[in-house]
């Protein structure tokens, strides 16, 4: 049994403005010891994705709707007090920038026994052996006096590791991870990458990793979601992603990279911007940027079906799979003509 | 081809300063320690390096919003390391900035129209009627409505702003323009938009960039010669065929190794190498090689003894680098990486 199972989850904010429809529908299951890899540009609903799992979006302001299981319990709509006592408990959570998650007044190790002792039922000297522990398998030296330390002493680097110790102190069945390389350097991310997935393994932990990063999904996921407009889009397993993409907007998302192992003069662009979630288009989300549009595009919304390849990789297009099939080949020809030229 | 710029030995040096009555200078933070280079008109340098580095500072101090602490920089011939603000002013007119945040650098205040007309203004160059028009015209190049000249800032997204600043760096015609790291706060489809917008742009004007950034992929689709900085120093130079197939540094294997790939099967076969460590603080140095703590080449006695020199590669002497032991070739993993040719000043 998936250890997150998410169904037709809908969240919508009130606004001056009107409804901003942030998630639409967004169905998904996580099992243990894998990692999800969220993939999506501003707006486009991967975060508040998340947040609404966790329950952490303001009710006054917000109108949620769908289930969300955890081990098998529902706990979308449940009271703060039950949630407490998941949250930061058996799904950690850790979010993009490190210096405004931590509090800059309190040291790191008060932060991280206070994460403990909300939990458990110990000392605080126990509290305090437990912070140390964690903050020797995030890998930052000198742990026993550095857990005496507020987070401006530490590097970007340091900070994320804190963050994470504390997502990971109490031992979560599911880490939760919102962009958790972005703001760091790529030898610090290479570094954080590589400790999560240690982690991982030792603990049998499932992670989600949301990112606009694809370097990174195709690095650490084992399937993939790509969000556009507070819907799922495409999904696969990241094999499957990569090798075979099958919706324009993944198309142009890949080609957009610019890649280490390629030259071309010009990278393949998405015109205009990511949509309105206050007025989205009619239809397809994305058809006032597609290249394939046509008139169908623009009334009907495409169902998230599995293609040609299998039950495993959905999307949503209304092309027809042949007619999909011509364009991929067709760019992946361009692609691997390019790679020729660069090698 | 002529050399637009010459930065010789630029070094950038900001106090450190103790009492509140009477302030000693108590350290140095040595932000930019040394960088030379040239820049041919019309050619692309990209400039890539973490935190830390001074690549912005070196930035800086070339477009002279700071003032070199040592070193010289010639742009089309002339010294302009001390210049005043009136000599630099038309100089100014050549040499032209974009910046990183797409919300911070343009005056919330103040509508695109303003804000993109400002160069002219600053410099007295035309009428208002022409200046309306030059500034509608590079609205209309860098890919806006040029109906929106009386919008705010706010009003537009990420990518939008971010061509705001390039119409703004281009309206008076530069030859160099500086790119600090322009894309970095864009999403993925956004930044492939302004990368071609500058590639276009530099073929259309015949421009000269300066292109900072820190990741690698960006640098490599948009230079014509890269150059790697590791704490205030440049560690490895050269055309961006040779540093990328085959660098020299071990920093710039590490940076290159780090990079995800956009390709699973291709980011599993490969093995990485992982750096120990942060990047140390530029108040204190490592001795000699900077990079020396981290590197997995690290001799004792040799590595933090001897400042290493950027000497030329023997294939290609345009291609230079900064160390005792370059990696004798690419790729290579942590493991190869770490068996460094013996060294006949070691005691074995």
């Amino acid at each position: 049994m998936a250890i997150l199972e998410v169904t037709d989850l809908q969240t919508r904010f009130r606004t001056d403005d009107g409804i901003v429809k942030a998630v639409s529908g967004v169905s998904f299951s996580l099992e243990r010891g894998q990692t999800l890899g969220v993939v999506g540009e501003s707006g486009s609903g991967k975060s508040v994705t998340f947040l609404t799992v966790m329950g952490l979006v303001d009710p006054r302001h917000s109108e949620v709707s769908g289930s969300v299981r955890f081990d098998g319990d529902e706990i979308l709509g449940s009271g703060n007090a039950r949630l407490q006592k998941i949250r930061g408990k058996r799904i950690g959570m850790i979010f993009q920038d490190p210096m405004t998650s931590l509090n800059p007044v309190k040291k790191i190790g008060w932060q991280l026994e206070e994460a403990v002792l909300l939990h458990n039922d110990v000392t605080r000297a126990e509290a305090r052996r437990r912070a140390i522990e964690v903050l020797v398998e995030v890998e930052i030296p000198h742990a026993d006096s550095r857990v005496d330390d507020y987070p401006h002493q530490f590097s970007g680097g340091m900070r994320q590791r804190v963050m994470i110790a504390m997502a990971l102190i109490n031992k979560p069945e599911v880490l939760i991870a919102d962009e958790p390389t972005t703001a760091l350097d790529v030898t610090t991310q290479a570094q954080i990458l590589r400790l999560m997935k240690k982690l991982q393994d030792e603990h049998e932990m499932a992670i989600v990793m949301i990112t606009h990063d694809l370097g990174v999904v195709a690095e650490v996921a084992h399937e993939c979601l790509v969000m556009y407009g507070g819907r799922i889009v495409e999904q696969a397993k990241v094999d499957d992603l990569f090798a075979k993409p099958e919706m324009p907007y993944t198309w142009g998302l890949l080609g957009s990279l610019p890649r280490i192992n390629l030259t071309s003069d010009r990278l393949e662009q998405i015109p205009g911007q990511p949509p309105s979630l206050l007025h989205p288009p009619r239809g397809c989300s994305f058809h006032p940027r597609c290249a394939y549009v046509f008139d169908r595009c623009r009334q009907e919304l495409p169902e998230l079906t599995p293609g040609a390849i299998g039950d495993d990789h959905l999307f949503r297009c209304h092309l027809a799979d042949e007619d999909r099939a011509r364009i991929w080949d067709a760019k992946k020809a361009a692609l691997e003509a390019s790679e020729g030229r660069a090698a | 081809m002529s050399e637009l710029l010459v930065v010789e030995n630029l070094q950038k040096y900001f106090p450190v300063t103790r009492g509140a009555i009477f302030q000693r200078e108590v350290g140095q933070v040595k932000a930019v320690d040394g960088v030379s280079f040239t820049l041919e008109q019309g050619e692309t340098l990209g400039v890539v390096g973490e935190s830390g580095c001074g690549k912005s500072t070196m930035a800086r101090c070339v477009a002279r919003l700071l003032e070199p602490t040592g070193g010289r920089i010639i742009f089309e011939g002339n010294d302009i390391t001390h210049l005043n603000r009136s000599g630099m002013r038309p100089v100014r007119r050549d040499m032209m900035m974009v910046f990183q945040d797409p919300y911070a650098s343009l005056n919330a205040r103040k509508r695109v129209g303003a804000i993109v007309g400002e160069p002219l203004e600053v410099h007295g160059l035309g009428t208002t009627a022409e200046r309306k028009r030059r500034v509608q015209e590079l609205l209309e190049i860098v890919g806006l409505n040029p109906e929106h000249y009386n919008r705010f800032p706010h009003e537009f997204s990420g990518g939008q702003r971010q061509r705001i600043g390039i119409a703004r760096a281009l309206v008076i015609n530069p030859k160099l323009v500086i790119c600090d790291e322009p894309v970095s706060a864009l999403d993925v489809s956004v930044q492939a938009q302004i990368l071609n917008l500058l590639k276009d742009l530099q073929e259309q004007f015949d421009l000269t960039y300066i292109f900072i950034a820190h990741d690698l992929n960006v640098v490599r689709h948009v230079s014509d010669r890269v150059m790697v900085m590791y704490l205030g120093q440049p560690v490895e130079t050269g055309g961006k065929q040779d540093l990328y197939t085959e660098p020299k540094h071990p920093y710039t294997g590490a940076l290159l190794s780090a990079v995800p790939i956009a390709d699973p099967a291709l980011g599993r076969a490969r093995e990485q190498i992982v750096l120990q460590g942060d990047v140390p603080s530029p108040l204190n140095p490592p001795a000699a090689c900077h990079f020396h703590p981290r590197c997995p080449r690290f001799v004792d006695g040799k590595c933090n003894v001897d400042t290493p020199e950027l000497t030329p590669a023997a294939e290609s002497p345009d291609h230079r680098y900064a160390c005792h032991f370059p990696l004798e070739r690419w790729p290579m993993d942590e493991s190869e990486m770490r068996r460094t040719p013996a060294f006949a000043g070691t005691a074995d």
